[in-house]
């Protein structure tokens, strides 16, 4: 499909802090256009002598909500889009956007295959863009949410999660915390690994349609591990989120 | 070739999708899904599973199974330059 990409002006029209290295960023834009669920926008910052940084961003909304993105953004030390966007943006300023972009790390909601999630970190970002999209649209497929964060504080969307998992559509989701737990935890408490995904995947009796998006350690860890129990390589969509610094991260 | 395999910093590895934007500009279409296929091994897939390394002057794509390069992308002011002699392909839909 040919689509020219054009820059254009976006104003913030809301921030959240999500924890304390996680803020989500309305942005309001003249162009909307609806996104498919995992796509990203790409955010551009000009300097004064003309210098720019560029980062990709992961939508986190759901496309059914009109005019309007939330991008939800970790702050990375020395990431120069990340940083400015945490430390000097505020509601009513202007940025320079272009998306939505990305036809690969998507999900549609109209096909009947369960829905496997599997999230390291903020790679959660355009898993929870499905997962509202799929809540918007009523879909009820089975689908499963495997999120592995440090600690409880650095999990995102925790109180919606626990919502989105109550609401009796036929989502489940399940925590990991590698670091550190709190008292009387009951989720896993441990890195991704074959035992946890063959639990996790059990009880989908259909191969699932998997996103995996996280740092590329996880990533490449779990899609092996699902690889090796048996679920078709073609089956499995993955999204590297770079460590520190790097330019999805940024 | 091992040189080739040992100068990759897996370390700051990304995947296509995160230059999806540079494709749509260069191609006016989205790219990520489109499918390919290296010249090494001849592995197909779709352009957004290519590994992705953004930290070098240019955009270097490489093949997920044999890590070849595949596509090389260069940005200055004025011009994109493109080296795709490491993919067989890209089929961009009509």
């Amino acid at each position: 499909m040919r689509q020219p990409l054009d820059w254009q002006i976006a104003s913030v029209k809301e921030i959240r802090p999500e924890t304390a290295k996680v803020k989500t960023f309305t942005l309001s834009l003249p162009n909307w256009t609806a996104h498919l669920a995992g796509q990203h926008y790409d955010v551009r910052l000009t300097a004064e002598d003309g210098y720019q940084a560029q980062r990709s961003y992961s939508i986190a909304s759901e496309p059914e909500r009109q005019g309007e993105v939330d991008l939800t953004v970790e702050r990375i030390e020395d990431g120069e889009v990340s940083a400015y966007m945490h430390d000097v943006l505020t509601e009513g300023d202007r940025i320079e956007v272009r998306g939505p972009i990305g036809g690969y790390f998507v999900w549609d909601s109209e096909s009947p295959e369960p829905l496997l999630l599997i999230a390291g970190g903020s790679g959660v970002v355009p898993l929870m863009s499905m997962l509202r999209h799929r809540a918007a649209v009523g879909n009820t497929n089975p689908a499963r949410l495997l999120y592995s964060s440090r600690a409880f504080d650095d999990i995102i969307y925790y109180d919606e999660l626990e919502k989105l998992r109550g609401n009796g559509h036929g989502l489940d989701v399940f925590h990991t915390l590698t670091r550190k737990q709190p008292e009387g935890w009951k989720g896993y408490s441990r890195r991704i690994d074959d035992a946890m995904l063959k639990e996790v995947i059990k009880p989908l009796r259909q191969v699932p349609q998997v996103f995996i998006c996280g740092p590329t350690l996880l990533v490449e860890s779990a899609a092996n591990t699902l690889v090796r129990l048996g679920l078709p390589p073609a089956q499995i969509r993955t999204e590297r989120f770079g460590p520190s610094g790097t330019s999805t991260g940024g | 070739m091992e040189e080739t395999i040992n100068d990759m910093n897996r370390q700051l590895m990304l995947d296509a999708n995160a230059v999806a934007g540079v494709f749509q500009e260069i191609f006016g279409a989205e790219m990520t899904a489109a499918p390919t296929e290296c010249v090494h091994c001849g592995a197909e897939g779709e352009v957004g599973t290519l590994l992705a390394f953004t930290q070098a002057p240019g955009i270097v794509l490489r093949c997920p199974s044999c890590e070849n390069v595949m596509i090389r992308i260069t940005q200055t002011p004025n011009a994109f330059y493109i080296d795709a002699r490491g993919a067989v392909y890209l089929r961009l839909a009509r």
